[in-house]
C-alpha cells in the first residue's frame, strides 16, 4: 500500500495526523494477527539502525514506531491492546539522528508494545527468527510493574532466570503447555533480553520433595489473590 | 534513604507498620523531615500458620550491624534504589555485594523508584552493571512506585519465586560436590 509520509521536519509539536513520509518499504495487506509487525520489528532491532516505521489497521489509528528513542505513539491504548487486528500496511524509512521527530518525545515506550505484539503473534509457535534446537536464558527480566502478566509468565521467568532452557522444558518445569511457554519466548526475544544457545545442555533441576504443603510462592499468590 | 522503603512495607502489610523514625539529620543530601533509623516491620499473614516478616532497615552504613543480623536470617531481600540519587546504580552494587549470601541464593530484587521523577539510569544500565560485576546471575529489577501495592506485592510475589526457583537448581549443583 503505498502511503506518503511527509517528514515531521524541526516542529515537534507536529501531531500524527500530520505525519507522513517517503515510503522505502512497503507491506500488502494482510490477515489478522501480529505476526507481520513481529517479523518487521525484529529486523529492525537486529539491524539496530534508526529506523521509523508506520503500522495502519482496519480498525484503529496508525501506529508510529520511533526506533531512534525506543518509542511509538498510537491512539490505542496497550490495556486495550487488539489481539486480532488486522494489519492493512506496514512502512519502514530509514532515518538519522539529527533528523525531526516522528511525534512528540517521550511518547509510550517501546517495550510495553513489543511485550504484546511478542505474546500474541504466531499463535503459540516459534517465531521464525529462532531456531530449533535452541536453549534460552533471562538477560534480564522484563519490567513486570509496566507489562500486564501473569502469574505463570512470572514462575516461567524465574525458571529462564536461573537456567538455560528449551521452551519444551520450560513448558514441563513450570507446568504449562508448550503453546505458552514458546509465546513468553517469543516476546523476550522480541525485547532482546533473552541469551539464546545451541551448546547450553539440559539443566537439571531438582525432583520436588514429596511435602504436604504448597510452596511459599503458591501460598503467597492465593494469598494476595493473583 | 529517601527510596521509599517505609512507603513500600506500608503498601504491603496486613498490620499497622511500626516504625521507627527519628529527625532526619542529613536533610540537605535527602529532603525529608524524619527518616527510619531502626526498623519498620510489617506482617503479611500467609496462611492460618505462617506469616512472612516484612523488615525496613535503614540504608546508612552507620546501621550495617543490623545488616549482619538479618543477612542471617532473612529469606530475601527487595532493594529499593533512589533512581534520582547521585550515582544509583553504584549505591546498588555496593548494596548487592553487602548482602552477596542472599543474592548468591536468588534472594534479592531491585526496586527502582522515582523513574518517573529521573528516567536515567534506565532498567538496562542497572542489568548490565549486574551482569559484569556478577556474571551468570540474573537479579530482578523493575521500576516500582513504592506507594502502589500492586507494584509492590509483583515485587514480593518476584522475590519468592525466584528463591524457590535457584533452590531447585542450587540443591542439584550442591548435590553434584
Amino acid at each position: 500500500m503505498a502511503t506518503e509520509w511527509n517528514q515531521a521536519g524541526e516542529d515537534s509539536a507536529a501531531g500524527t495526523d500530520e505525519i507522513s513520509a517517503t515510503a522505502i518499504t512497503s507491506e500488502p495487506p494482510t490477515t489478522a494477527g501480529w505476526e507481520q509487525a513481529a517479523v518487521a520489528m525484529n529486523s529492525v532491532l537486529q539491524l539496530s539502525i534508526p529506523m521509523l516505521m508506520k503500522m495502519e489497521f482496519d480498525a484503529h489509528d496508525p501506529l508510529f514506531i520511533d526506533f531512534r528513542y525506543r518509542a511509538f505513539a498510537w491512539s490505542t491504548p496497550l490495556s486495550a491492546f487488539p489481539e486480532d487486528a488486522v494489519l492493512a500496511g506496514l512502512q519502514t524509512q530509514p532515518t538519522d539522528l539529527e533528523a525531526g521527530l516522528l511525534f512528540d518525545l517521550p511518547g509510550q515506550p517501546l517495550d510495553g508494545l513489543l511485550w504484546l505484539i511478542g505474546l500474541n503473534s504466531f499463535h503459540g509457535a516459534r517465531a521464525p527468527w529462532l531456531a530449533p534446537n535452541e536453549r534460552y536464558k533471562l538477560s534480564r527480566w522484563p519490567n513486570l510493574t509496566q507489562h500486564r502478566h501473569t502469574m505463570r509468565q512470572m514462575q516461567m521467568l524465574a525458571v529462564l532466570g536461573n537456567a538455560y532452557v528449551s521452551a519444551g522444558e520450560l513448558a514441563d518445569m513450570a507446568g504449562v503447555d508448550n503453546s505458552e511457554a514458546q509465546s513468553l519466548i517469543n516476546a523476550l526475544s522480541l525485547l532482546r533480553i533473552l541469551n539464546r544457545s545451541v551448546q547450553a545442555p539440559a539443566a537439571v533441576v531438582a525432583a520436588p520433595q514429596a511435602t504436604k504443603r504448597e510452596s511459599l510462592f503458591s501460598r503467597l499468590r492465593a494469598r494476595l489473590g493473583r | 534513604m529517601g527510596a521509599g522503603k517505609t512507603t513500600a512495607i506500608q503498601a504491603v502489610s496486613e498490620i499497622d507498620v511500626v516504625s521507627t523514625e527519628a529527625s532526619n539529620s542529613e536533610r540537605h543530601l535527602v529532603d525529608k523531615p524524619t527518616t527510619t533509623v531502626a526498623l519498620d516491620y510489617g506482617e503479611i499473614l500467609v496462611d492460618g500458620e505462617e506469616k512472612i516478616r516484612l523488615y525496613g532497615i535503614p540504608g546508612q552504613r552507620r546501621f550495617d550491624f543490623m545488616w549482619a543480623i538479618l543477612k542471617r536470617r532473612a529469606q530475601g531481600m527487595v532493594l529499593l534504589v533512589n533512581n534520582d540519587a547521585p550515582d544509583p546504580v553504584a549505591e546498588m552494587l555496593a548494596y548487592l555485594d553487602d548482602f552477596r549470601e542472599l543474592y548468591d541464593r536468588g534472594g534479592v530484587v531491585v526496586g527502582i523508584s522515582r523513574s518517573d521523577i529521573a528516567p536515567e539510569p534506565d532498567l538496562a544500565t542497572y542489568a548490565d552493571a549486574i551482569a559484569l560485576a556478577h556474571a551468570g546471575k540474573v537479579v530482578p529489577v523493575f521500576t516500582v512506585d513504592p506507594r502502589n501495592n500492586d507494584d509492590m506485592r509483583m515485587v514480593l510475589l518476584a522475590l519468592i519465586a525466584n528463591i524457590e526457583m535457584r533452590a531447585l537448581f542450587a540443591t542439584v549443583e550442591r548435590d553434584a560436590i
